[in-house]
């Protein structure tokens, strides 16, 4: 869940890599890694077995910069694929603001795909989110296997909520960042557009929030270089879609389409953020706790004595009396 | 604010996410400063469950604060499935013991964790008897933060205009 953190003035959203095994999700994050700014990004850190399948979750942070004088920041995260980790792969999931599911595109492999978009459902429903209110995109990736899946055909079988979705030759870099950059446009889009509703805001403020809703309904076909298959954005199934480019054939094609644009960018931007906005003074909360705790055990302790005293005096008096009448 | 109507899908995201506000992360800060002295251990965390850092107080040094807030979080939430594989409904503190150094987790109310790291310059008594009280005052804070849910001002005009260019800067 989008924590808004402004003390810090810091938002942080956490996106998760979901797919069957194998798949690529580890690959898309090392890609992530390997190519994103270093001012940007922290540590790549890995819970794998030996075997260097992931076992637990890849993660990795991705700071954005300053957004309106708030610092966003993007964890990453990446689960185990394979069917028998749910649990772990369940907890990942957990407070997650954007999906990004990574398909195979070995048409064997089908199957295991539509098992993990039903996981990705199932394990959603049980943190009462439905998918069709949480961003996420679908990228269809191993584009470059010479029998990979036609693009009609995986949509057809597993876009059922037609979102955007990418070609991509993750261990080349080829479409990683084009999906992300969809996937994270699409989260802070939901941030806005949440709060466009805040009845705080000006009729005016819903125009960038609207704007910014364009690319992830309908991400824009990206310009191609000549001679090269680049990771594309397709309209979503249903959609009077364009017909499929071949896929990358080569594995040598990619690099250098890593940063092609896939959203409609450049849009005017308009209003300058309000930096350093800093709504927390409204209402001053009633009573921070403060009472010392050894304090109190203390108190209680000395009550504890002083009743044990009067005890032993009481006794002691009338020991001496009875005493006394018996002497007497 | 205390409506049972359902909440739009919206009003939902805005009541589950998490806002903290400058004035109650103060009062944080000044009761983890407070628990440092107290305890006399190293640094003192407050994240998310999500793995996300609220504030931290402490020595640090070179500590990668993303990095461990998201371990930390991780292997809270693997403790809960253990917890309820045993039919608890979680277990409330961890404690990670090292050579020199050692991190005590304790929840605090629903949705954040306080992450103590700590070396031999104090004990885990100290440390575990002062957190237990911490944790109990800080979650009267969020507490107090939630029952003002309806204070949540958003991020601005210009969050969203702005968030497009810097993504189109980042990834273009």
């Amino acid at each position: 869940m989008v924590q808004i953190n402004f003390a810090l003035k810091e938002v942080n959203c956490k996106v998760v890599f979901y797919g069957p095994g194998m798949s690529g999700k580890t690959t898309n994050l090392e890609i992530v890694h390997q190519k994103a700014p270093e001012e940007n990004k922290g540590e790549l850190t890995s819970i794998s077995t030996d075997g260097d399948r992931t076992l637990f979750f890849d993660f990795m942070p991705l700071d954005l910069g300053n957004v309106a004088g708030m610092r966003t920041k993007f964890q990453l995260y990446t689960v185990p694929g394979q069917v028998y980790y749910n649990a772990t792969r369940k907890l990942v999931l957990q407070g997650v603001d954007g999906v990004i599911f990574v398909a195979d595109s070995d048409p064997e492999k089908i199957d295991e795909n539509i098992e993990s978009y039903a996981n990705l459902i199932e394990n959603l429903t049980e943190y009462g989110k439905d998918i069709r209110e949480l961003p996420h995109v679908i990228q269809y990736n191993k584009r470059d296997l010479p029998n990979a899946m036609p693009v009609a055909e995986l949509d057809k079988r597993l876009n059922k909520f037609g979102v955007p979705t990418f070609e991509a030759v993750a261990y080349t870099g080829e479409g990683v960042f084009p999906t992300l950059k969809t996937l994270a446009a699409m989260v802070l889009e939901s941030i806005d557009k949440i709060d466009g509703r805040n009845p705080r805001k000006s009729v005016g403020a819903k125009a960038p929030a609207a704007a910014a809703a364009a690319p992830a309904g309908r991400p824009a076909p990206q310009a191609a270089p000549a001679g090269k298959a680049p990771p594309q954005a397709r309209p979503p199934a249903g959609r009077p879609a364009a017909p499929a480019p071949a896929p990358a054939g080569s594995r040598g094609a990619a690099p250098a389409l890593l940063r092609k644009p896939v959203a409609a960018a450049g849009r005017p931007a308009p209003a300058a953020g309000r930096p350093g906005h800093a709504p927390a003074h409204r209402r001053v909360a009633a009573t921070p706790v403060t009472a010392p705790p050894v304090a109190r055990k203390r108190g209680g302790f000395g009550v504890l004595v002083a009743l044990t005293v009067l005890l032993l005096v009481a006794a002691a008096g009338v020991a001496y009396l009875f005493l006394g009448n018996q002497g007497g | 604010m205390a409506d049972k109507k359902p909440m739009s899908a919206n009003a939902k995201l805005r009541h589950d996410r998490l806002t903290f506000y400058k004035n109650d992360v103060d009062k944080i800060d000044k009761l983890l400063a407070e628990f440092l002295r107290l305890s006399g251990a190293k640094c003192a965390l407050l994240i998310d469950k999500e793995g996300h850092l609220v504030t931290k107080r402490g020595e640090l040094r070179t500590i990668d604060i993303d990095t461990i807030s998201a371990l930390v979080a991780g292997s809270f939430a693997a403790t809960k499935e253990m917890a309820r594989l045993l039919g608890e409904e979680e277990f409330t503190a961890m404690f990670h013991q090292g050579e020199r150094d050692n991190i005590q987790l304790s929840l605090v109310g629903d949705r954040t964790l306080l992450t103590i790291l700590f070396d031999d310059r104090t004990t885990v008594g100290m440390v575990r008897l002062y957190a237990t009280e911490t944790a109990k005052k800080l979650a009267d804070i969020h507490r107090e933060a939630q029952d003002r849910g309806d204070q949540d001002p958003g991020l601005g005009d210009g969050y969203g205009t702005d968030a497009k260019k810097t993504l189109d800067k980042l990834f273009d």
